[in-house]
C-alpha cells in the first residue's frame, strides 16, 4: 500500500437534471480494499462506472495506474487494467463458462488459445467450480455465475477490481461462496472497490469504508472506526437503518 | 451417417429431441411430399396440358429461385447495415438509415419494382445526356438485375427493423461486460451482441425468406420470366386458365413448403446448439 493507483479528482456527473456525482475526490492506494456504502441512488454505481468509463463524466479527472481517462486509446488501456463485476453477473449467455473466460483473453490480450485455456482452468479452480467449464451460464446457480464473472474479470490480470453490489441479486445461501472468493482475492493483495452492504465482509476485508450520499463522499474511515464511531449524523442514521435490518 | 451422429456424445441430445431433416421428427415433410406427388400424378395422368406447363415453366422456376435467393442474401447484408445504422450514435448515419427505412416501408413493393424498371433507366439516360457519356445514354435496364435490386432495397428496410429490434433485445449488460473487459465496440458487437441477436432474429429471418419467395411473383410485371410470367404466357397461348394456375400454384407451394421445412430445421438446430 504504497502508491496511489486510482486518483479521482472533483468528478461531476449528471443524467439530465439528476446530479449523480457532485464533486467526488478519492485516492485509492495499491492493494487497498475499499467498501462503499450508501442509500440507493447516492451515486455508488455511477462512481464505479466512471472509473472504467462505462459512464462519461462532465468535470474532474480520473487517473488509473498513471493513465488519464481521456483518449479512446487510454480508455481501452484502463479497461484492460480494471476488472468489473456486476450485480446481474452479465455472463455472455451464448458462450460456455470456458468460452466466457477465454474470449477477452484472445481478442483483447491476444493470448493463444492454449494459454487462455490454461489460465481459464486455473481461475475456475480458484473460484471453486472447475467442473462447470463446459456449462452455459443459464445452467448455473446465481452464486456460481457470479464466481465465473469474477474469474472472467481476473483472466485479464487486472490491477484493480470493481464490484457493484456483487451479492445483491443472490439468494442468501449463495452470498457466502461469493464473499469467500472476494475475501481470498483481498488477502492476495488485489486492489478492490466494492459497493456492498455486507457488513461482515467490510469488517473483515476492508481497509477503508466510504459512505456516499447524494452524489458525495460524506465520510470515510477504517471499518473499526467507521462502524463504532461515525462522525457524521447522516452516516449514523444510515448505519442504524442497515444494521437493524 | 446416422451411426456417426450417434457416436458423438454431444450431438446425441439434439438427435433425440428433434431438429433433423427427418420425416419422423418433422411430419410436415409429408405435406411437401404430398404436393410433389400431386404434381407428378397430374403430369403422368394428363401430360397435356400439365406436363407441357411444367416443361414450359421450367426456366421460370430457375428464375424465381435465382431472384429469391440472390435478393435474400443481399437484403440480409443491407438489413444488417440498416439495423446497425438505426442504432448508431452518429446522427448522420442514424438519419440516413431511418429515412431509408421509413420511406421504403411506405411504398408498395409493386410500385417500387415498376419505378426501378421504368423510371430508373430514364433517369440514368438523362444523367448520361447531361454528362454526355455514351454508356449511360444507351443504358437499358436488365430486368432480372433490376428486380433483384428493387426487392433487395425493399426487403432490406424491413430487415433493418428486424435487426434493430433483435440487437435491442439483448440486455445492455452484455455490451457493458464486454467493454469492461477491454473489448472495442466492434469486438463486443462481433463476438457478444450479434451472435445473441442472431438467434433472436432467426425466426423472423426465415419468415422473410418465405414472404420474399412469394413476393418474387411480382417481378413478372417487369418483364422477368419467372414462374408467374411463364404461367401467363402459357395461358394466353393455350387458353386453359384452370390447369395453368393450378400448376403454377402447386409449383409455388412446393417451393414455399420446402423452404418452410428448411427454416424450421435451421431454427431447431440453432436452439439445440445454444
Ligand atoms: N443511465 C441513467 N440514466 C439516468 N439516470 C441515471 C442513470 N444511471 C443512474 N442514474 C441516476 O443517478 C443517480 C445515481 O445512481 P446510481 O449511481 O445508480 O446510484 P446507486 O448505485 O448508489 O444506487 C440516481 O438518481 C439514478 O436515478
Ligand atoms: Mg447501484
Amino acid at each position: 500500500m504504497t502508491e496511489p493507483i486510482i486518483e479521482i479528482t472533483n468528478v461531476h456527473k449528471r443524467f439530465g437534471h439528476v446530479e449523480a456525482l457532485k464533486g467526488v475526490d478519492l485516492t485509492v492506494m495499491e492493494g487497498e480494499v475499499i467498501v462503499i456504502i450508501g442509500p440507493s441512488g447516492s451515486g455508488k454505481s455511477t462512481l464505479l462506472r466512471c472509473i472504467n468509463r462505462l459512464e462519461e463524466y462532465e468535470k474532474g479527472s480520473i487517473v488509473v495506474d498513471g493513465i488519464p481517462l481521456d483518449t479512446n486509446q487510454n480508455i481501452n488501456a484502463v479497461r484492460r487494467e480494471v476488472g468489473m463485476v456486476f450485480q446481474s453477473f452479465n455472463l455472455f449467455a451464448h458462450l460456455t463458462v470456458m468460452q466466457n473466460l477465454m474470449l477477452a483473453q484472445t481478442t483483447v490480450r491476444k493470448r493463444s488459445k492454449e494459454e487462455a485455456e490454461k489460465n481459464a482452468k486455473e481461475l475456475l479452480e480458484k473460484v471453486g467450480i472447475p467442473e462447470k467449464a463446459q456449462s452455459y451460464p443459464s445452467q448455473l446457480s446465481g452464486g456460481q455465475q457470479q464466481r465465473v464473472a469474477i474469474a472472467r474479470a481476473l483472466a485479464m490480470n487486472p490491477r484493480v477490481m470493481l464490484f457493484d453490489e456483487p451479492t445483491s441479486a443472490l439468494d442468501p445461501e449463495m452470498i457466502k461462496e461469493v464473499l469467500d472468493v472476494m475475501a481470498a482475492l483481498a488477502k492476495e493483495g488485489m486492489t478492490m472497490l466494492v459497493v456492498s452492504h455486507e457488513m461482515g465482509f467490510a469488517r473483515a476485508a476492508a481497509h477503508r469504508v466510504i459512505f456516499m450520499d447524494e452524489g458525495q463522499i460524506v465520510e470515510e474511515a477504517p471499518p473499526d472506526v467507521f462502524f463504532v464511531n461515525p462522525t457524521q449524523e447522516r452516516t449514523r442514521l444510515f448505519l442504524s437503518k442497515i444494521l437493524h435490518l | 451417417m446416422e451411426q456417426q451422429e450417434k457416436n458423438a456424445p454431444d450431438r446425441e441430445l439434439s438427435f433425440v429431441t428433434g431438429g433433423e431433416v427427418n420425416i419422423r421428427q418433422d411430419p410436415w415433410w409429408w405435406l411437401v411430399i404430398a404436393v410433389i406427388a400431386i404434381i407428378v400424378l397430374l403430369v403422368m395422368v394428363a401430360p397435356v396440358p400439365f406436363k407441357e406447363i411444367v416443361v414450359f415453366a421450367r426456366s421460370g422456376i430457375l428464375v424465381t429461385v435465382l431472384v429469391t435467393v440472390s435478393s435474400y442474401f443481399l437484403m440480409l447484408i443491407l438489413g444488417l447495415f440498416g439495423g446497425l445504422g438505426r442504432l448508431s450514435k452518429n446522427k448522420l448515419i442514424f438519419g440516413i438509415s431511418s429515412l431509408y427505412v421509413e420511406i421504403v416501408r411506405g411504398i408498395p413493393l409493386l410500385v417500387q419494382l415498376i419505378a426501378w424498371y421504368f423510371a430508373s433507366p430514364v433517369a440514368i439516360q438523362k444523367i448520361g445526356v447531361w454528362l454526355n457519356f455514351a454508356p449511360l445514354i444507351e443504358y437499358r435496364a436488365n430486368p432480372i438485375l433490376t428486380a433483384i435490386i428493387a426487392i433487395t432495397v425493399c426487403y432490406g428496410a424491413y430487415m433493418s427493423e428486424i435487426v434493430r429490434s433483435g440487437i435491442q433485445s439483448i440486455p445492455k449488460g452484455q455490451m457493458e461486460a464486454a467493454r469492461s473487459l477491454g473489448m472495442s465496440h466492434f469486438q463486443a458487437m462481433r463476438y457478444v451482441v450479434l451472435p445473441q441477436a442472431f438467434r433472436v432474429i432467426l425466426p423472423p429471418m426465415g419468415n422473410e425468406f418465405i414472404a420474399l419467395l412469394k413476393d418474387s411473383s411480382l417481378v413478372s410485371v417487369v418483364a422477368v420470366a419467372d414462374i408467374t410470367r411463364k404461367g401467363r404466357e402459357f395461358m394466353s397461348a393455350h387458353f386453359n386458365p384452370i390447369e395453368t394456375w393450378l400448376m403454377v400454384a402447386l409449383l409455388y407451394l412446393v417451393l414455399t413448403l420446402f423452404a418452410a421445412r428448411i427454416v424450421s430445421y435451421i431454427e431447431k438446430r440453432s436452439r439445440h446448439d445454444r
